[in-house]
């Protein structure tokens, strides 16, 4: 088993639908360094897929999804560019 | 790749005008420039007083996304601003509507960058990809 990855900087959008998520997202990595690592929670089942579409899109480096079984979100990690 | 994207807004009904702020945010966020040309009742949706009494039609979604429980659905009003904070979305306000409802401006939310005819939308769609909604 891989060791938790630690984020530099966690983005708290439980609750919030798409594309709520992405857009908080998006706000905090536009005015990241390059190398930053975030984790992204979210309680938004189609955002657990939508992300991944725009991290790939965006050139930043999708590190892994991981479902918080009978917590009800998911973390997605991201490395920006 | 496209050069962006021109959206005819013409429909009141609030899912419609969800959807078309939704996907003009994202967009818009990834630096895919978006011009929405709000005509017809997609402009009287952005009345200051509709907006207050958040009285639009709508079928069974927009029902939905106004009584939501725990899920947080940022209304479009709200989604159009994050977006222009966040990259190259700008709001047009069909200029025959406004003169057909002898409106002005202010009688909008704050959203819109400017006024334009049929001709002034059509010159800044002309290398977009028109979406009419």
């Amino acid at each position: 088993m891989s060791a938790p990855i630690e984020a530099d900087e966690v983005v708290d959008a439980r609750g919030a639908a798409c594309p709520g998520p992405l857009m908080d997202l998006i706000g905090k990595v536009r005015t990241a360094d390059a190398g930053t690592v975030f984790e992204l929670q979210t309680t938004d089942s189609s955002s657990s897929h939508d992300v991944p579409e725009w991290v790939e899109k965006a050139g930043h480096e999708l590190l892994d999804i991981v479902e918080h079984d009978g917590e009800g979100y998911w973390s997605i990690y991201v490395r920006t560019a | 790749m496209t050069t962006g994207y021109a959206i005819v807004l013409a429909s009141g009904e609030l899912e419609r005008i969800m959807a078309v702020s939704n996907i003009a945010a994202v967009a818009a966020a990834s630096e895919v420039p978006v011009d929405i040309f709000a005509t017809m009742e997609g402009l009287e949706a952005f009345d200051r007083q509709t907006v207050a009494d958040r009285s639009w039609e709508g079928g069974p979604i927009a029902e939905a996304m106004l009584s939501h429980g725990d899920v947080e659905v940022p209304l479009f009003t709200e989604s159009f601003e994050r977006a222009k904070e966040l990259g190259p979305l700008s709001l047009y306000a069909c200029e025959l509507s406004m003169d057909l409802m002898d409106r002005t401006l202010s009688d909008y939310v704050d959203l819109f960058d400017d006024v334009l005819g049929v001709s002034g939308f059509l010159t800044k769609a002309q290398d977009r990809q028109v979406v009419f909604v």
